[in-house]
């Protein structure tokens, strides 16, 4: 895809999303001009680009549906619910030409074509076939048949014969009379050429930026009357313009003659100076003027004269001003979303990895530094690390998206799916300017989608169900983000029937998920619909419940680095919160070390670090300040041989509201950490999250702590419940 | 050299006109928005021709095109308006804000040059 095609098509998404967006809140304005305005703005953009690009299908589409939407801003055809669906049903349709663009393919298949067609044939039928879309073809030049006229022989030349007027703003609108006159000497020969200044008054009247001439011309072309006339086309309307063609009849040069705001004698003399007609045809064109004047006044002269003569069209001033004001108000805002540079992901991409090997390199030099302990040179380093730690934050700055975008699109599947599902539900989207990184916002699309899904599905409750649990007809649903400690949250919240604890664990001991009998807290039994193959919808609905799919999103989630949890009062509403980093590729890390490998503890995360008493023998918690702190060894988990040395040490980490000690041997300190993704292989390793390179060029594992927690807690159950002993290694 | 101003909220069209007038040898300046754009005039930029669209997000080509002729520097400048509404009312009105003349998108290069040949002093 060359680089047009793809501005285009990134472009053209961004156009469909405000499209989709103004039309959704034209449900609720249904006459607002400015969103109006925004729709139609949106397809006539998409139009003009696809034009420019030359992709015919995509403009051979939205042509209608841009007819269709100006009308509609024109107030010819109103917009109703029918009409809005219809168009929404357009800028999907929309939506997959420019696929088919990206795609690669020339056209699209019979199956979208016919869809289209099928739209396009519904737009037509309903709502521009009273007055058909003739606006496709632009207004021609009048034809040249235009000039017939009663009598008179042929005038014996081979030239056309121009005349022409400049109005007086000619100057003043930017335009230059000559530039004319050269244009037209690039489709044929002037062969003579006469100024009028007639019109000039004098001096002291005279306004110097006004434009008083007027040409007539002599013109050898073989171009037609409609090329000729397209030269003037910038003036035509405040200028006055004839054209004859060569061997026009004489009664026409007469008729000109008498339209022309000059005497006759005047223009006689000069049609003859530069050959137009000879004195003879000159005299005898004027002879029959005067003798069939009183009966050819009446038809023969009014007619081309209004004809060719273009009268002056000037819109109001008033209408024009108060259309001004009104959009100085939203003009402001809009400008400053616009002040964006536009470029490539893959140039970020690129800078952002060179920083990574940024981060890495400096990493060497400081250790090569602090091991040379050279103060000065200590200092220094240490100055530039500051720096490339600055860049890193900058460079990862630049790859933050907000996330409203994404919030944005699921009005749309609220509205669509609550129509289906005849329920009625309000989106109330908060925290859309909360940022973060364009990768996580790509990939956070589907389960988001599954989860306002399933809320609008199996959460919110039939309007008849809510009126009865007295709650209002209405349901509500919520998509929040915001920034919680070095990660961003994103909640989806509804005011629906909550989840059945009691439901879900029956389901879970159907399962085998849990043990019957077995007390589980209520997080606990929440966070089993996100075991694999649970659903508790005894009906299975065509959006979800298909028992697939919780399982995937907090699969999806993870893969992000990111956790989902849930929770929910019955007969109150579910909440669903997401936690993802803030960014994929760099993070600060703290570095530790057990038998002779590095590993990396995310920082956030680290809540303190602090000797190992001895003697925790085979317990697997410690007392934190009166709190039980429950701990993995990392030597155990990861069967590390070797003895321990006899100090060791325990990073107390949190996530989610849990903590957990991870017992190492040596605490190394704050490190920047690239992270480089695992291989496919070690894809379904619990417990790490990735890798990095250390400053000296070994490689360190980065812990994921989430897993580790998990596993910590759930040891210490399995302990304290079953019997001692039975401890987890990183299953595979 | 001669510059032109190119201003469009379509990032598809600022990119494929001024790959063209580049080509062509003009130099060119580019604005996604009146405003931004309408500061630089206000600022006093260099140009000899004006391009701008018309349906703009923010403040629109017509009203854009009567600010810029407000100002002393830009009276007699050349102002071509990009549309694909060949409805005579938009032409009438850019025409009356002291545009000088417009070019129909989607336009060929040789479309595209000869107008800009035409204004262009």
């Amino acid at each position: 895809m060359d680089e047009i095609t793809s501005v285009f098509v990134t472009e053209s998404r961004e156009q469909l999303e405000a499209m989709e967006a103004a039309l959704l809140q034209l449900e609720d304005q249904p006459t607002d001009a400015d969103i109006l305005g925004a729709v139609f703005r949106a397809a006539h953009t998409i139009k003009g680009g696809a034009g420019v690009i030359e992709c015919q299908f995509l403009v051979a589409f939205t042509h209608v549906v841009e007819s269709a939407l100006d009308k509609l801003r024109n107030g010819e055809i109103a917009a109703n619910a029918d009409l809005i669906a219809l168009l929404l049903a357009c800028s999907d349709h929309m939506g997959h030409l420019i696929g088919v663009l990206e795609s690669g393919a020339a056209a699209p298949d019979d199956g979208l074509r016919a869809d289209g067609d099928a739209l396009l044939a519904r737009l037509q039928r309903d709502w521009l076939s009273a007055e058909g879309a003739q606006d496709a073809t632009p207004p021609v030049a009048a034809p040249d048949e235009a000039l017939e006229s009663s009598g008179g022989g042929a005038v014996e030349t081979d030239c056309w014969h121009i005349s022409l007027r400049f109005g007086p703003d000619v100057l003043k609108n930017g335009m230059d009379p000559l530039s004319f006159l050269r244009y037209l000497g690039t489709l044929g020969r002037i062969e003579r050429l006469e100024t009028l200044a007639d019109a000039m008054p004098p001096a002291d009247e005279m306004d110097p930026e006004a434009c008083y001439l007027g040409f007539e011309i002599s013109f050898a072309s073989s171009a037609d009357k409609a090329a000729i006339e397209q030269v003037f086309d910038f003036v035509r309307d405040e200028c006055v313009l004839h054209i004859l063609p060569p061997r026009s009849k004489l009664a026409d040069y007469i008729q000109l003659m008498m339209a022309l705001p000059e005497d006759n004698m005047r223009l006689g003399e000069i049609l003859v100076r530069i050959g137009a007609l000879t004195q003879a045809e000159l005299d005898e064109g004027l002879r029959a003027q005067s003798a069939g004047s009183e009966n050819a006044e009446e038809d023969a002269v009014p007619a081309p004269l209004g004809e060719i003569l273009v009268e002056q069209r000037v819109v109001q001033p008033e209408l024009v001003e108060a259309a001004v004001v009104k959009q100085k108000q939203v003009t402001d805002k809009k400008a400053a979303e616009a002040r964006l540079i536009r470029i490539q992901a893959d140039k970020l991409d690129r800078l952002i990895d060179l920083v990574g090997e940024l981060v890495i390199a400096g990493a060497g030099v400081n250790l090569l530094a602090s091991r040379a302990g050279h103060a000065d040179l200590t200092e220094a380093t240490s100055i530039v690390s500051r720096l490339v730690e600055s860049i890193r934050d900058s460079a990862l700055q630049l790859r933050m998206v907000q996330i409203g975008e994404t919030f944005n699109r699921f009005n749309r599947v609220v509205r669509d799916v609550s129509k289906e599902l005849g329920k009625d539900i309000e989106l109330v989207i908060s925290g859309g300017e909360t940022e973060l990184d364009k990768s996580v916002v790509e990939k956070i699309g589907d389960p988001l989608m599954h989860l306002v899904r399933n809320a609008i599905d199996h959460g919110i409750e039939a309007p008849e169900v809510r009126v009865e649990r007295s709650k209002p007809p209405r349901g509500r649903l919520e998509l929040n983000a915001y920034h919680d400690s070095g990660s961003i949250v994103i909640e989806i919240v509804d005011d629906g029937g909550g989840l059945n604890r009691e439901k879900i664990a029956r389901k879970a001991v159907e399962r085998g998920l849990i043990q019957p009998g077995h007390t589980l807290s209520d997080q606990e039994v929440y966070a089993l619909i996100f075991e694999a193959g649970f659903s508790t919808v005894d009906q299975v609905s065509n959006l979800s419940g298909r028992g697939v799919g919780m399982d995937v999103v907090k699969r999806n989630i993870q893969s992000l680095r990111g956790r989902v949890e849930v929770d929910s009062h019955e007969g109150r509403g579910t909440r669903f919160s997401i936690r993802l980093p803030l960014t994929l590729a760099i993070i600060d890390g703290f570095l530790v070390d057990a038998g002779s490998a590095g590993y990396v503890i995310p920082l956030d995360m680290v809540v303190e670090c602090m000797e190992l008493e001895a003697g925790g023998g085979e317990r697997n918690y410690l007392n934190l300040r009166g709190e039980v702190l429950p701990f993995i060894r990392l030597r155990e988990l990861f069967e590390i041989p070797g003895e321990p040395p006899r100090r060791e040490n325990v990073v107390v980490v949190k996530s989610a509201g849990q903590k957990a000690g991870i017992v190492v041997d040596q605490l190394l300190g704050e490190f920047q950490t690239v992270i480089k993704p695992l291989g496919h292989l070690f894809r379904n390793l619990r417990g790490i999250g990735g890798s990095t390179i250390l400053g000296s060029g070994e490689v360190a594992l980065i812990l994921d702590v989430q897993a580790l927690v998990q596993i910590a807690a759930r040891d210490e159950e399995r302990s304290l419940s079953y019997s001692p002993g039975g401890r987890s290694g990183v299953a595979g | 050299m001669k510059t032109i101003f190119l201003v469009d909220d379509s990032a598809t069209i600022l990119l494929s006109i001024s790959g063209i007038l580049t080509k062509a040898g003009y130099g060119v300046e580019k604005a996604n928005n009146a405003l931004e754009a309408l500061k630089k005039f206000q600022a006093g930029v260099k140009v000899d021709l004006l391009i701008t669209d018309l349906n703009m997000p923010g403040m629109n080509g017509i009203d854009f095109i009567k600010e810029v002729r407000k100002l002393p520097a830009y009276r007699f400048l050349p102002i071509l308006f990009l549309t694909t509404e060949s409805q005579q009312t938009k032409k009438a009105e850019a025409k009356a804000a002291g545009a000088s003349g417009w070019i129909v998108k989607p336009a060929t290069a040789d479309q595209l040059l000869s107008t800009i040949k035409l204004v262009m002093r």
